[in-house]
């Protein structure tokens, strides 16, 4: 077999066209990491120093009214994982600042793709465009005449001959065509690496190694169908056909015929159903700007019989910093079921995608390449989830210092001082642990490796239905 | 070493080999003549354990070829009409390939003396198979059978479209082959060259082997008129 995949391995070597396909798509590979890793490096810098310039703005306010401060808030930005400047993912779409302030929980906005001049189908030229679109073309194209120009040029009963077994030529041809695969990929994350390494850590290479991994997988697929295709039809150009058929079936029909298929099982609320639902629920709760609400005065008797006074001026602290956060409590309990019921809805609709991988290995890929360089739904939510938690501990701090800083009900004009404002810790955001990334796609890695033996078992049967005459 | 005894074989209900019987021994060349469709490429075919015989038995060395056809192939040295190499090798590098698949492993120099000796001239060992003539890539199919020490050698049309000079040659080294020890089975339409080369000739005629006769009993001619007659009839 090693025979075999160095006589195939001189022949690319050998062969101009090849070489001349081979560097120009390198270069353009090494173009898109490079790019790729640029913007990462610029779009962060960008947020470091905004983020720097708003801690710095809110450090260096001397006194204020912690409530002012809470209307006045922050801003909090998506911090790019290194990854990500391999695939892109949702980031484009999704948006990647987001306001933090009192009352309210802002949805993240200024999305990539919503500044963009044109927005090419395929998205930015990244690193996955070319790993998930153009590589498997490159495959399909250096395996589809494998075993059949070897049936054509009568090659193939001299090789059998010489007691290569059927089986062998045909994996043989396959891993040769797969290797390619495998060196593309290589010379990706090698350079990616290198372009990185100052920032690499063991997290990220573990990443980058699934992330390998799960390309290695879908382009052994692509080459084992492609040599099965060949070994099966006498034709090259049938054998051609097919895969091209294939691959068009599997990376343009079936990820949208399936995402509507899972939107239409799972289905989400309109913006606006949910924004009016949203809404009414919030109406029910304490309105802390609004002296003549129901629910503020229970709440005021409440707290008048909890410190055994008559009256919100005899109360030692001041009400109007309780209220408010009763009103952000109650907030966010209402934000809690409604996006509650929002993330079960989509992580339906995400388990029923995987699933689709059953049919489609590309999505399996997709969904892996994404999730792997944290670019992907999984990682979106969970940023969402921690300026959520951060909000609330922020406001929590501000309305505390309200009520309980030393000023009385009422008090509007109470100020407290720069050294509580610099004391309000900054956002940080924490990674996504690998372990979480990995059990959310366990499915899809797993659909991948079935395809893998499927593949396996095709080409066993393949030399079985292999024609030699 | 060759041996084929009542063998049938039909494609489609239409017979292409029928009743067949005929042996080759070592140090033998026997050739086929017949026209297309005659069964000669089925008959190879069913020796090199591609198609198995509806009736009847096909044995190399005492081996039925299709049940032991591994065994069967590794004494078999298989000449078609065009020996297509992989143009992108030279011509060691492709004996040299074809003798790693067999699991035999040569020095340059014993590769080289092979080639030599089934006649391809030094100059082009190291030349691209893609520059290479009929006559070379034909000499280079038989440096393979050669090196892997064929006890068989089936040759399909191997002379067809060479000059007279490269068929000669061609000729001079199947004789060599034979004197070597080799059992040769060679499927043709050139009647001379059949005449020349072989110690025995078949004439096969619509899957049947109609005459079978000593290359000596016969002058040219006179294998011509037989044949012509036979086609004929």
């Amino acid at each position: 077999m090693f025979q075999i995949i160095k006589n195939e391995w001189l022949y690319y070597s050998r062969t101009r066209l090849f070489l001349g396909i081979s560097a120009g798509f390198i270069l353009v590979l090494l173009f898109s990491i490079f790019l790729g890793s640029y913007q990462t490096q610029i779009q962060t810098e960008n947020y470091q120093t905004a983020q720097k310039h708003l801690r710095e703005q809110w450090e260096s306010i001397k006194e204020m009214n912690p409530h002012g401060a809470a209307h006045y808030g922050t801003y909090v930005f998506k911090p790019a994982n290194l990854l990500s400047s391999l695939d892109e993912g949702v980031n484009s779409i999704t948006g990647n600042v987001l306001r933090v302030e009192g009352h309210v929980q802002n949805e993240i906005v200024h999305s990539e793709a919503s500044q963009m001049q044109t927005i090419s189908k395929f998205g930015k030229l990244k690193s996955s465009l070319l790993l998930q679109f153009i590589v498997p073309i490159l495959l399909i194209f250096l395996a589809f005449s494998s075993i059949s120009n070897e049936k054509q040029s009568g090659r193939l009963k001299l090789l059998l001959l010489q007691g290569t077994s059927p089986l062998q030529l045909i994996f043989a041809k396959t891993l040769s065509v797969w290797l390619y695969g495998l060196a593309l990929l290589c010379t990706t994350i090698l350079v990616y690496t290198l372009l990185n390494i100052q920032n690499i850590n063991s997290e990220i290479m573990s990443r980058a190694g699934l992330f390998l991994l799960t390309y290695s997988f879908y382009y052994f697929v692509i080459s084992g169908l492609t040599v099965f295709f060949s070994a099966r039809w006498q034709n090259p150009t049938l054998a051609l056909t097919s895969m091209l058929g294939v691959w068009i079936l599997w990376t343009i029909f079936l990820p949208h015929i399936l995402m509507s298929s899972v939107e239409k099982w799972h289905e989400l609320p309109s913006r606006n159903e949910f924004k009016v639902a949203m809404k009414e629920d919030r109406s029910k709760g304490v309105d802390g700007h609004n002296p003549s609400d129901e629910r503020k005065k229970e709440f005021e008797q409440k707290v008048l019989k909890e410190y055994g006074v008559d009256s919100l001026s005899q109360l030692p602290i001041n009400f109007d910093g309780l209220v408010m956060q009763a009103d952000e409590e109650y907030g966010n309990m209402v934000w809690d079921k409604h996006f509650g019921n929002l993330r079960v809805v989509l992580s339906e609709q995400k388990q029923s995608y995987q699933l689709g991988g059953i049919l489609n290995p590309f999505i399996s890929l997709q969904n892996a390449s994404m999730g792997f360089a944290a670019s992907d739904n999984l990682h979106h939510q969970d940023f969402l989830v921690q300026v959520e938690n951060y909000r609330r501990d922020f406001i929590k701090m501000l309305n505390d210092k309200h009520a309980f800083g030393g000023s009385k009900t009422g008090d509007w004009s109470w100020k407290a001082g720069n050294e509580f404002f610099k004391s309000v810790p900054d956002f940080e955001y924490k990674p996504t642990s690998l372990a979480t990334v990995l059990s959310n796609y366990f499915l899809d890695f797993f659909i991948l490796g079935f395809w893998v033996v499927f593949v396996l078992m095709l080409l066993i049967l393949g030399t079985k239905k292999m024609q030699v005459l | 070493m060759i041996q084929i005894q009542n063998v049938n074989k039909a494609f489609k209900g239409s017979p292409a080999v029928q009743n067949l019987s005929l042996e080759v021994n070592e140090g033998e060349i026997l050739g086929l003549l017949g026209a297309n469709g005659a069964g000669k490429s089925t008959t190879i075919n069913m020796l090199l354990g591609f198609l198995p015989p509806d009736s009847g038995t096909v044995k190399i060395n005492k081996l039925d070829t299709s049940q032991n056809t591994q065994e069967v192939r590794r004494l078999i040295g298989y000449i078609p009409e065009n020996v297509n190499l992989y143009p992108y090798l030279t011509g060691i590098e492709n004996l040299d390939y074809f003798c790693r698949l067999a699991g035999l492993k040569y020095t340059k120099a014993e590769l080289q003396k092979v080639l030599s000796t089934c006649g391809l001239q030094n100059e082009a060992h190291t030349k691209k198979i893609a520059t290479y003539s009929k006559g070379m890539r034909q000499k280079v199919g038989i440096a393979i059978a050669y090196a892997k020490k064929a006890k068989v050698y089936l040759l399909d049309e191997p002379a067809s479209g060479l000059d007279p000079l490269a068929s000669n040659e061609f000729s001079e080294l199947l004789k060599k082959l034979a004197a070597e020890g080799a059992a040769i089975l060679m499927a043709s339409h050139d009647i001379f060259r059949v005449r020349e080369v072989c110690h025995s000739i078949g004439i096969l005629k619509k899957g049947e082997l109609v005459k079978k006769l000593q290359s000596k009993e016969v002058t040219a001619n006179e294998l011509e008129k037989l044949y012509l007659e036979f086609m004929q009839n």
